[in-house]
């Protein structure tokens, strides 16, 4: 009779929840839980019974190792008795529509209230919205991977912390994937409740805070330094809450130490839109199709020591053409001309030619080498240039 | 904007049987109920067991109060903030049977209201609000700290 009741209870349990892991304040239910059964079964069931069961007990499998301790001895009296309905009690979806509701802090702070909650908050799709909503104009790819790099040397010195203990669970896992054994819970439940080291939220206030610097490309770099007027040079940043600026760092140029600004703003930012590092020179592919006018920007360094920065520019008539748009051939030249109008007409830096057909890098050391090429597509790219255009005609 | 043409009623009953008469265009407030009129399952008294009297009296009282015309956009915005000015029990009464009968409006505000509630509070403060044990250990604990300084400088 106990068995059958056991049965139902067992078998609807998986029904309503076949894929997901129960969630751990489930015990507070009406329902009864798992863990109860299993309690149980600890004490009255024959070994037969528990055998028979142990094939439907495999699925349950990947959710028995993030019990927590709490529901290893937990009563189900237990909400019975206080008969008050508290927020965790609240159906599943209510809860999550409440949490999608929280700004980035207030969910920090609802990740520290208890574990059950802690486990709804840690969630990468609730802080996936907030990454994209306040980082995704200026993490990319290159940020990624940084992230990872940082993890990387994180968990290395952790395993060779734990790496002893680990092991052997791990061992004991495998030859006993049905036993009723008790995982030593020192370590799982030491660990149960950290952040797991490649979630979103731990990246989000890994930026938020600080900890991380990250790639990025910084327009105007230096507080509007007149020598980098309308470029956008590489640079490590890392975010400062308090005055929600970035510090960053310039990697050396030449015998220049180490450049730092400080209180760049959001709007001097972006992340690099394409993956070339500040040394490589980026492989022009647009250059059979630039037109007069169209939008450039080109990498450009006083030597090859340097880094590149990329240098906005726009594409300009040949000399021999009027700029009469019925007779205008210059797309069909062998010659691109680069116009830099932020500077005075005369100046060495106005105007630059390349090779249409083999343009790798160009120039010397008086006037600094030219290197790759990319088109300006996007409408925000170039309007974002013409907002920094400089209130002054350079030299 | 004409009102409902039939004056019909429905009529509900809640958990501890009491019984409620509405109009139809009150009713069908609520989606939950909008189907069964539609449906043509609502001639007899609904039975609502997930619904005590007290809670459906307030949801029946906001259905009533945005279906009322004369009632301007201030009233209405007067209205729904005093209207959840209520203890945590009621509240979540509230939202249970909001979510149950589908009056989006109201299950909206409520949800608002409990996620306001939340906000700018730091994780001792949201315990005490919600009655809430502290379940962590001390390293734990020391972690979270750690995580929300960011948040509370």
């Amino acid at each position: 009779m106990l068995l059958y009741f056991l049965i139902t209870c067992f078998s609807f349990i998986l029904f309503i929840k076949p894929l997901k892991p129960l969630p751990p304040w489930a015990n507070e239910m009406r329902l009864l839980s798992l863990w109860f059964w299993k309690d149980l079964s600890f004490f009255s069931i024959p070994e037969l019974i528990k055998n028979s069961l142990s094939s439907s007990y495999l699925s349950l499998l990947p959710f028995k190792m993030s019990l927590i301790k709490k529901s290893l001895s937990s009563k189900v009296e237990n909400f019975e008795e206080t008969g008050e309905m508290s927020v965790l009690d609240l159906p599943e979806l209510a809860l999550e529509c409440i949490l999608e509701r929280l700004p980035p802090a207030a969910l920090c702070s609802t990740a520290g209230v208890c574990s059950s909650l802690r486990e709804r908050c840690k969630s990468d799709h609730l802080w996936e919205k907030h990454m994209n909503q306040k980082w995704d104009r200026i993490i990319g790819p290159a940020a990624y991977r940084e992230w990872q790099n940082y993890l990387a040397l994180k968990t290395d010195s952790n395993y060779v912390k734990h790496g002893k203990q680990k092991g052997l669970m791990r061992l004991l896992a495998l030859t006993w994937p049905f036993s009723w054994f008790k995982p030593k819970v020192d370590d799982t439940s030491r660990r149960r409740n950290s952040l797991p080291v490649d979630s979103i939220m731990s990246w989000y206030l890994a930026l938020e805070t600080g900890k991380v610097w990250f790639p990025a490309q910084v327009y105007n770099r230096e507080n509007g330094h007149v020598g980098f007027m309308l470029s956008c040079y590489d640079a490590e940043v890392s975010y400062d809450s308090r005055t929600d600026t970035f510090q960053a760092r310039y990697p050396p140029h030449g015998r220049r130490p180490i450049a730092i600004e400080n209180g760049v703003p959001w709007e001097r930012l972006r992340a690099p839109p394409v993956d070339t590092p500040p040394h490589d020179l980026h492989i022009s592919d647009c250059l059979s199709e630039l037109r007069p006018g169209d939008h450039i920007e080109i990498q450009w360094r006083r030597n090859k020591e340097f880094p590149y920065g990329w240098w906005y520019g726009i594409v300009g008539h040949m000399e021999s053409c009027d700029g009469n748009e019925n007779y205008c051939r210059c797309h069909d030249s062998d010659t691109v001309v680069l116009e830099f109008n932020q500077y005075t007409p005369g100046s060495q830096w106005r105007r630059a030619t390349v090779d249409r057909k083999d343009h790798r890098e160009e120039g010397n050391e008086a006037d600094g080498f030219y290197g790759g090429i990319r088109k300006l597509k996007d409408e925000v790219e170039i309007s974002t240039w013409k907002r920094l255009w400089p209130t002054e005609v350079l030299e | 904007m004409s009102s409902s043409k039939s004056n019909k009623i429905v009529k509900l009953e809640s958990s501890d049987n009491k019984t409620f008469e509405v109009e139809e265009a009150v009713a069908v407030q609520s989606e939950t109920l909008k189907n069964m009129v539609d449906d043509g399952c609502a001639n007899d008294t609904i039975p609502l067991p997930n619904v005590n009297g007290k809670i459906l009296e307030m949801v029946l009282g906001w259905c009533k109060k945005h279906v009322d015309e004369t009632v301007t956009g201030d009233e209405l915005n007067k209205y729904e903030a005093d209207f959840l000015d209520l203890d945590q029990a009621d509240l979540y009464g509230l939202l249970m049977a909001a979510n149950f009968l589908n009056v989006k409006g109201l299950l909206d505000r409520v949800l608002q209201r409990v996620a306001d509630m939340i906000k700018g509070k730091k994780p001792e403060e949201i315990r005490r609000i919600f009655n809430i044990k502290n379940d962590f250990t001390p390293e734990e604990e020391e972690e979270i700290r750690l995580e929300n300084a960011w948040a509370f400088d």
